[in-house]
């Protein structure tokens, strides 16, 4: 928890974007109008797999709207997402291509000056198809030879052939398995299958552009990247990047569903430049389920250990259904094996890792990126192995877990740092003192029709994905803090709040760096013509790598400060320090040891541009060269009906080790929302095709795609979280991250609830009522 | 064609044309520029839309414009009399109910039909009323606390 000597930190304020939400005046992508505004739609395929023989838009264009399709954009490949090096980028994306791969692939974008045209102008394309074959599985894909998905894809200017619509594979090694398993007395072995869960970020990706005077842009997009979408549009449009300004604008969520430029923001940036009119396209429901995914995975996990619990050797061998693009599934296949290294020590491993091409909506990163998927297959073998061996499964945990002084892979194989701070027996011992751990009944002698039980897991996020050597993912933030004439401060990045207050919480470690009051450093608005580059707000960096930023920067500028105030209280820089004067409302810069010879900051700043002396700023690019792991517990208690297959979340703990944690209201909430969403995972949420149509059994509709709802999660009396008391010493004043970690053990720990209460162990994800009824057999 | 009607939204009472198939949606957004109201399916399945019309929460994407005619609608931007926030807008920023935001217009004025009518809600009427209001953020564990807190204030 936050130490007692913070002004802010630990402490609870308003949001600084509150009252703008909670009045309706936030204005988010799809609420933009501008004068002169025309309307978009990306005409899309009902075809899984299909070539285009024909596309005329005569008819659509007498009608006065302008079209596009593959023959009026720029061919050359490229991949939606710009996070990792270009070395490990894999291209095989057009802005439109002469074959559509999924039912829901655009084909056309239109763009009409009013609705009414649009939807005449839509109807009124003509297109012949060539009806391919299509593969909706990844078994069905790798048996095609010829008609594959891609036939190439390529990395920098070098193209690569597919083969069997296999898409990319990893392979790593370490130590000696076969000698490892030798030494194991028990070993088990399992397959494990998530869901294909849909992002569902209440706002549909949308996308405004409007063509400047001057030959630029000017975006307004559903993103989590500005940086990364402008140098995107740049390639892809042939702009000066001083011309082309994307506009900080908050989403109504993301989940990851935009780390990529999503095909949405180009369509409209290409038909705005043809239609040379500002354009907006919001992007249906319907079209929105077609268009991202969490990466579902089907993988065997085995591990051996000894009998006193010593985990001795592990060998897993995953496939990855990327559907039909790559986004970052070569990085994917990296952190998959990157979360298991970093759960529980192995001197042994093996891993072999494939992601498939299959004619499906292409797959990206969902909070937890391959976290969730491979701790739910971990966590649930410590689970029986712990049963096997006769040891408490706490015990086990603690045992064997990676943690202080250790190794931890940050985002895959080539991103490793070590670990200095760790919470995990605190919020192992917390945790199940709160929810009652003694009191767990044996699964294998329970009767009656409702049967409580009571599970685990644990697990972590990497906190941004530095470390002390670059590796395949860039990760840094530029930012810049000024302090103003009358004592307030801006701070400009180009960091994103997904609504977790990312931007709170980077403007409190300003505040308290500086020593103003909170209220009195305010978040400028940000676009990419007046930041400097951020990566991606991604990778539970915001706090630790974009609030480090923020906080690095404040300290430069308060060395500026301090300049200017040892000239006029005429005393070294080195003998002066700065806090909040609460009373008066005011930042003070005070002499030490003499508190009464001191000056306000306003004053400080005043005289600095009276005197011409200057103002009061830094701006700077901050790498982390560390990615602290930000762990998680959960304990859960269900209920089950034993006749109806219902299961009830009946109570939950959930614990954080965020380090020192600058938003407690706010990170609550995250805790919050990361077990509703990894609930949903474990209980309910998929989305399957029909293999003979290669439609969404959904159909695009929500009330077919189930999530829970308030009435399926416990009261709030019911939901405790809580926080290790930790301080993580290469972050923020001591901060480290949260956001991911907060859903990541959930579909875990829900599982060894429900194992718990039935006895069964289910290896796959969502448990739906049926399995219950059915024993976990026959699915 | 276009068919004159006349609503009070927020107050105020307003003659306008619409088009017979005009959704009251559309008309509150792009007519009187109240975007408060939001689109998230279209369809009536997320409840980002919901107005309150004549007291009652309803999706006004499901709502026709014409339907409304002679009716009292408020929207978000209609909740507080521009100095003072309402209880229910106040108690979601404190209790930390807001994440994205994108549903917290719906989700407040849903809880304001609700308090409306029961001002002193269980756990188990809060979740009841707000069924429709997807939130993909909260988990809606902040959003009872707040539904709660506003209603006492």
């Amino acid at each position: 928890m936050a130490r007692k000597d913070y002004y802010f930190l630990g402490k609870d304020f308003p949001r600084k974007d509150g009252a703008a939400r909670a009045t309706g005046k936030e204005v988010y992508p799809s609420d933009i109008f501008l004068p002169g505004m025309w309307h978009g739609k990306v005409l899309r395929s009902p075809y899984p797999h299909a070539g285009i023989k024909k596309i005329d838009f005569t008819k659509a264009e007498n009608l006065g709207a302008v079209c596009l399709s593959y023959k009026d954009v720029r061919k050359k490949y490229f991949n939606q997402r710009q996070v990792s090096i270009p070395e490990s980028t894999y291209l095989d994306w057009q802005i439109l291509s002469d074959k559509v791969r999924q039912v829901g692939d655009a084909y056309a974008v239109i763009a009409a000056e009013t609705k009414e045209i649009l939807i005449e102008a839509v109807e009124a394309v003509e297109v012949e198809w060539e009806i391919l074959p299509s593969y909706l599985t990844p078994e069905d894909a790798m048996k095609a030879e010829g008609n594959l998905i891609h036939d190439n894809y390529y990395i920098e200017d070098k193209e690569f052939r597919v083969k069997n619509n296999i898409a990319c594979a990893r392979e790593i090694v370490e130590g000696d398995v076969e000698t490892g398993f030798k030494e194991a007395d028990v070993i088990i072995e399992n397959e494990f299958v998530t869901p294909r869960v849909y992002h569902c970020q209440l706002e549909p990706r949308s996308c405004v552009c409007r063509p400047e005077p001057d030959g630029g842009i000017t975006v307004w997009p559903s993103t989590q990247a500005l940086h990364n979408t402008r140098i995107l549009l740049g390639k892809l449009f042939n702009l000066p990047l001083n011309k082309l300004n994307v506009v900080r604008i908050p989403g109504g969520g993301h989940f990851g569903s935009g780390i990529q430029t999503n095909s949405v923001i180009y369509h409209t940036v290409a038909v705005a430049l043809k239609a040379n009119k500002p354009v907006k396209i919001v992007m249906s429901r319907e079209d929105d389920l077609y268009d991202h995914c969490r990466y579902p995975t089907k993988y065997t996990l085995k591990i051996g250990a000894k009998k006193d619990g010593t985990l001795v050797a592990g060998e897993l061998k995953a496939i990855v259904d990327i559907g039909c693009h790559h986004i970052q599934a070569f990085a994917f296949l990296g952190v998959l094996v990157g979360w298991w290294h970093s759960l529980y020590r192995l001197e042994n491993m093996k891993y072999n890792g494939i992601a498939v091409y299959t004619n499906k909506a292409p797959a990206c990163a969902m909070q937890g990126y391959g976290a969730p998927q491979i701790t739910f297959g971990v966590e649930t073998t410590i689970g029986m192995l712990a049963e096997k061996l006769g040891i408490d499964p706490l015990e086990l945990r603690l045992k064997n877990y990676v943690g202080l002084g250790e190794t931890f892979w940050g985002q895959g194989p080539t991103v490793k740092s070590t670990i200095h701070s760790d919470g995990v027996k605190e919020l192992i011992e917390k945790g199940s003192e709160l929810i009652g751990w003694e009191k767990r009944p044996n699964p294998y002698n329970r009767k009656g029709r409702y049967r409580r039980g009571i599970g685990m897991a644990r697990g972590f996020h990497t906190s941004g994905t530095g470390a002390p050597v670059p590796g395949e993912v860039k990760d840094y933030t530029t930012a810049m803090v000024k302090i103003n004439e009358d004592g307030t401060v801006d701070l400009l990045t180009a960091l994103m709040d997904h609504g977790g207050g990312t931007l709170d919480a980077a403007a409190k470690l300003v505040a308290e760096e500086l020593g103003v009051p909170f209220e009195k450093v305010g978040v400028s608005p940000a676009d990419t013509r007046s930041t400097g580059y951020d990566v991606c707000t991604h990778a539970t960096r915001g706090v630790y790598c974009g609030g480090g930023a923020a906080y690095e920067v404040a300290k430069m500028a308060k060395q500026v400060l301090l300049g200017y105030a040892s000239r006029i209280l005429n005393a070294p820089v080195n003998a002066l320090k700065t806090r909040p004067d609460l009373s008066r409302n005011e930042g003070v810069v005070y002499v030490d040891g003499m508190p009464e010879k001191n000056i306000t900051i306003a004053e400080v700043a005043r005289r600095a541009m009276n005197n011409d002396w200057g103002t009061a700023i830094a701006v700077k690019s901050i790498r982390m060269v560390n990615c602290p792991p930000a762990y998680t517990t959960y304990f859960v208690e269900v209920e089950v009906d034993m006749e109806t297959g219902h299961i009830k979340i009946v109570k939950v703990v959930a614990g954080s080790d965020a380090g020192v944690v600058i938003n407690p209201g706010l990170a609550r909430g995250q805790l919050h929302g990361g077990f509703y969403r990894g609930a949903g995972m474990a209980l309910l949420e998929d989305t399957d095709y029909d293999r003979k149509t290669g439609r969404l059994t959904n159909n695009g509709l929500l009330v077919d795609y189930k999530m829970l709802g308030a009435e399926d999660l416990p009261d709030p009396e019911n939901f405790k979280v809580i926080f290790a008391d930790t301080y993580e010493p290469t972050g923020p004043m001591g901060a480290k991250g949260i956001g991911e970690a907060a859903l990541n053990p959930v579909p875990a720990a829900v599982a060894s609830a429900v194992q718990n209460a039935t006895g069964i162990w289910f290896t796959k994800l969502p448990i739906l009522p049926e399995d219950i009824l059915k024993g976990g057999k026959n699915r | 064609m276009r068919i004159p009607i006349s609503i009070m939204v927020n107050g105020k009472n307003y003659n306008l044309q619409v088009k017979p198939n005009e959704l009251l949606l559309n008309v509150l957004r792009e007519n009187f520029s109240l975007s408060g109201a939001k689109y998230g399916c279209g369809i009536g399945e997320c409840g980002a839309c919901t107005v309150l019309l004549n007291g009652r929460a309803v999706l006004s994407c499901l709502t026709l414009a014409v339907s409304a005619n002679g009716q009292e609608i408020t929207t978000i931007e209609g909740l507080s009399d521009g100095n003072k926030l309402h209880p229910l807008q106040e108690s979601f920023i404190e209790e930390g109910a807001i994440q994205c935001g994108f549903c917290t217009p719906g989700m407040i004025l849903s809880a304001k039909a609700l308090i409306d009518e029961k001002p002193e809600p269980l756990n188990s009427e809060i979740k009841e009323a707000i069924r429709g209001n997807v939130c993909r953020c909260t988990g809606y564990i902040s959003i009872i606390t707040a539904i709660k807190a506003g209603a006492k204030k």
